[in-house]
């Protein structure tokens, strides 16, 4: 799919920046959600026969999972994002506009407090949810698709990921150990999890 | 994907706070913008159009600018005061063909929004985004100096991804370009502006 232009996501940001001197953090939070969530319900649903049918069209692009971004198996469930599909609008706006508002970190721990401690920044708050709406609309064999974020990286080397409690059950269930998925952090912005529960 | 989902945002936006006030809003985000980027000051013409060239303007935030350096425009006493500048490709369109790919079709939430401010701002826009840059380029214009004065923009004409065109004949005519040289370069360009000396003496001015 062809590249948008990073004036676009800059203008985008900004949107969200007034929207949230009008809204509050949690109306902004709300606001990201929704939007995420309306995207993805937008978009066709889908359905595949194996998991394997699966697999090849998220490494192809064909997925509504991998539609905004490149997806790399790690294993049968576990997934990993080279680049985050947000770096070229944030690199731009660091260019040309300066250092990101406070409030889109702000609205990142008010989502990490209230849903999960997963978003580094604003973005994510689009990106997980979206992956999240966007799973629930795939099929495969006849059974829903259910994703949970595993860690997230940041393009200035910010890592967020769940406590240890929950970090681990999550790594057996994606069949990478602790060592694995710090090796992946070194060079890729997020890695997750997708099953068929 | 922030650009996909700014659609969804747009729709969002209608809902709650109409299609007028989504032009508001946007209108504030060009103010908010063009006020954190900086001011910049060029000794004249040439250099401020090779900066243009080099994309190192307040300008090139949007993308590749072609300075049309043929197309200078002249005060009443015939003194160069200004030029056209355009864009091939308007920042909106990789959007809109992202959102075909993705979603499968374009949100009528874009025109909902474009035609209001065409109704009551400026009849020139021919997707949603041109409310935001319209201003954006308005407002950053007086950040610019050229030989000491700040600049003025006029937005010309505008060509949609579906071929749909519009010019501004009032900024046209401020100009003293002609309709059809206009039409001409829309054939080359989908976005036409012009960057004029601030207070300069135009032969169509008003």
């Amino acid at each position: 799919m062809a590249e948008a232009n990073p004036f676009v996501e800059i203008a985008t940001h900004l949107f969200l920046e007034d929207l949230a001197s009008k809204v509050g953090v949690p109306g902004l939070n709300n606001y990201l959600v929704s939007l995420a969530k309306n995207l993805a319900n937008g978009m066709p649903k889908e359905e595949y026969a194996a998991w394997h049918e699966f697999l090849s069209a998220l490494t192809t692009g064909q997925s509504i999972l991998s539609t905004f971004e490149e997806v790399r198996p790690v294993t049968e469930h576990c997934m990993s994002t080279p680049r985050s599909p947000f770096e070229r609008g944030w690199r731009e706006y660091a260019k040309r506009v300066g250092a990101f508002a406070p409030v889109h970190h702000e609205v990142a721990e008010y989502y990490n407090a209230k849903v999960r401690p997963i978003a580094v920044t604003s973005v994510h708050i689009v990106l997980h949810t979206f992956r999240e709406a966007a799973a629930a609309r795939i099929k495969v064999s006849g059974k829903g698709v259910r994703y949970e974020p595993i860690a997230t990286a940041w393009v200035d080397g910010q890592v967020k990921m769940p406590p240890e409690d929950r970090l681990e059950p999550l790594l057996a269930r994606a069949g990478i150990s602790r060592t694995k998925l710090g090796m992946l952090l070194r060079n890729h912005a997020d890695v997750w999890l997708v099953e068929a529960p | 994907m922030l650009d996909v989902a700014l659609v969804s945002l747009i729709e969002d936006m209608i809902e709650k706070a109409g299609a007028d006030g989504v032009v508001e809003f946007w209108q504030r985000v060009g103010d908010a913008l063009a006020s954190r980027v900086g001011k910049e000051a060029y000794l004249g013409w040439t250099s401020f159009n090779v900066a243009v060239r080099e994309g190192r303007t307040a300008f090139s935030i949007e993308g590749d600018v072609t300075p049309l350096t043929d197309m200078a425009i002249t005060d009443v006493d015939g003194d160069v005061v200004g030029y056209l500048y355009a864009m091939k490709q308007c920042c909106y369109v990789p959007t809109v063909f992202r959102t075909r790919y993705s979603v499968g079709h374009m949100s009528a939430a874009d025109q909902a929004v474009a035609q209001e401010y065409n109704e009551t701002v400026h009849n020139i826009a021919v997707c949603n985004f041109c409310v935001f840059h319209e201003r954006f380029r308005e407002e950053i214009a007086k950040n610019v100096s050229v030989s000491g004065n700040p600049l003025v923009s006029y937005l010309l004409a505008t060509r949609g991804w579906s071929g749909e065109t519009k010019i501004s004949s009032k900024n046209v005519a401020m100009v003293n370009i002609n309709e059809e040289h206009m039409r001409a370069l829309l054939r080359n360009y989908e976005c036409v502006y012009a960057l004029v000396m601030r207070g300069a003496r135009l032969k169509g001015g008003r």
